[in-house]
């Protein structure tokens, strides 16, 4: 069994030779493994590609997760970025002040100006032996990236009908980067779905707001591609919600109780995860990262239904050889 | 006038801002109503808040709602509690860190601030050192409030805190920072003389920073 197919298995209710590993290796670490700064990478998807497949390569985990950069996405739908240095690329300019602005939306071809490239290329490049998962914005996210996070969630109380309006005015944005990526050739997708974690919104809310949309798009999606659901740190609380969007895997962060959620949705769902990204990968040493390898294989590696990962990002000053030993203790704990 | 105030404080809580509004009005038309009494009400109601966070009450936008809240009964109050002639709190100036764009953290905790009696002035995000150092010196500022969200934020700290030192005003001025991109421990080696995470905390170190 290659990575790909162990990886293909676990999406398809499989038991696998062992647990896939694909952790969330994105545009803020991958760079550093070719000695690149990440705002050439952010603003360079060849860059990125090549820096995603080299990460691969290095550590040797089962999948590698393209976008098409940081920098880009927020862009499509017309807000200005800045990028600077290892920084984080900033939306220095929210395009939807109100109602009004509704009608200004407008969404560019995620396919122009080459903006699928490193997805394309990444798929070239490893996407015969390995898996190649592509991520994308839900609308509740791009919903906040156009419309400032803080008046967003703001309008909740404010004006509810704003909220669901400016949701459903870019929910074609999810579907168009979603469907580029599908084309593109990458064997899963990830719907990021950050905002609507249960460490910033109330379980009502996200039932609210960000479920209905969720279900939709995935709805829209599921047949075309396996989907992964990713909401980071709290999730624990809406978890039931999140098996039921038809998503076939979720990816949890560190703060939900991996055995707690194998019992409670591991039946109908993969789950995906949970090693904590900046107390193990970043701030921690292989010795913690073998701890928490261990405990999350025991918590929900019996049966299978289970994808080792980081809970999000890994951080882009984690040292390398945490990151190896991910692998490392992956594979030795892994074993079916 | 003590169950009107208890009522202000309540709609703050709750995030009625229309009730805050009009409950501000009753307030004013008592001439004998201290302004003590009024922040009083107003910071323990962003107290509640910040401790109905804590337990899993309340999340992100119910904060909003109740930080909204403040920012228009204080329209209504500053008028009233300016003629009163309180001594403030203290003069804080505040900003989310060059490199940073957050900003529900930062508005939150200025309007807690705002309803403990600081006069605070805000500087937005993505702020330079140079526009804090200015606003410090312009406003003879006895608190500078750092907010940091992301880890690339780590170096514009340190810039801010050399900075204050080139020009001569570190002794003058209290900082604090706070925000998910770092710790105490880190906050402590940029050479801050508070670090918070929370409206309580914020409240309690600054409180602390100025004799309060």
């Amino acid at each position: 069994m290659n990575s790909r197919e162990r990886f293909l298995a676990v999406l398809a209710g499989e038991l696998p030779d062992m647990v896939p590993i694909v952790p969330v290796v994105d545009g803020f670490f991958a760079p550093r493994v070719i000695g690149r700064a990440n705002d050439e990478c952010f603003l360079d998807g060849g860059c990125l590609a090549e820096a995603l497949a080299a990460a691969l390569e290095k550590f040797g985990y089962d999948g590698a997760v393209a976008e098409m950069g940081l920098g880009p996405e927020p862009n499509l739908l017309g807000c200005p970025i800045e990028v600077e240095g290892n920084d984080v690329p900033l939306v220095v300019e929210t395009v939807i002040g109100g109602r009004d602005d509704l009608q200004r939306l407008v969404l560019s071809d995620p396919r122009s100006g080459g903006k699928m490239a490193p997805v394309e290329q990444l798929v070239a490049a490893v996407g015969s032996e390995h898996a190649v998962l592509g991520s994308v914005r839900s609308p509740f996210e791009y919903a906040a990236s156009v419309r400032g996070l803080m008046d967003f969630m703001a309008d909740f109380y404010r004006d509810p009908a704003l909220v669901h309006d400016l949701i459903d005015a870019v929910k074609p944005a999810t579907l168009m980067v979603a469907r580029a990526l599908i084309e593109s050739g990458i064997d899963a997708l990830v719907i990021k779905d950050s905002f609507a974690s249960s460490s910033l919104i109330s379980p009502d809310h996200y039932r609210e707001f960000a479920y209905p949309a969720e279900r939709e798009v995935i709805a829209d999606l599921a047949e075309e591609v396996p989907v992964i659901l990713h909401i980071c740190r709290n999730s624990m609380p809406i978890l039931e919600d999140m098996a039921k969007t038809g998503a076939a895997a979720l990816e949890v962060d560190s703060l939900v109780n991996l055995a707690a959620a194998k019992k409670s949705v591991g039946g109908k769902v993969v789950l995906k995860g949970n090693i904590d990204s900046v107390a193990v990968i970043e701030k921690g040493g292989p010795a913690d990262v073998e701890a928490a390898v261990a405990a999350a294989m025991s918590a929900a590696k019996a049966g299978g239904g289970f994808i080792l990962s980081t809970g999000d990002s890994v951080p882009v000053s984690a040292p390398l050889e945490n990151v190896a030993a991910l692998t490392e203790y992956g594979r030795k704990y892994g074993r079916y | 006038m003590e169950e009107t105030l208890d009522k202000f404080e309540e709609a703050i809580v709750a995030g009625d801002a229309d009730l805050s509004v009009e409950l501000a009005g009753v307030i004013i038309s008592d001439a004998r109503v201290g302004a003590d009494d009024i922040f009083t009400h107003l910071s323990n109601a962003m107290e509640t808040v910040g401790n109905r966070y804590e337990t899993g009450e309340y999340f992100i936008p119910e904060m909003l709602r109740s930080a909204e809240a403040v920012e228009r009964a204080m329209v209504v109050l500053e008028p009233y509690l300016f003629e009163k002639k309180r001594d403030k709190s203290g003069v804080v100036v505040m900003g989310t860190v060059r490199g940073d764009i957050h900003n529900i953290g930062k508005n939150i905790i200025v309007s807690a601030l705002r309803a403990a009696g600081y006069e605070v002035h805000d500087l937005g995000v993505n702020v330079s050192t140079e526009k804090f150092i200015g606003k410090v010196r312009e406003t003879d500022a006895d608190l500078l409030l750092l907010s940091a969200f992301t880890t690339s934020t780590k170096p514009a700290l340190f810039d801010i805190i050399a900075a204050l030192e080139a020009e001569g005003l570190r002794g003058e001025v209290k900082v604090i920072s706070g925000g998910a991109s770092h710790s105490e421990a880190f906050a402590r080696e940029v050479g801050v003389d508070g670090f918070a995470t929370d409206v309580k905390s914020t409240l309690a170190v600054c409180r602390k920073l100025t004799g309060g």
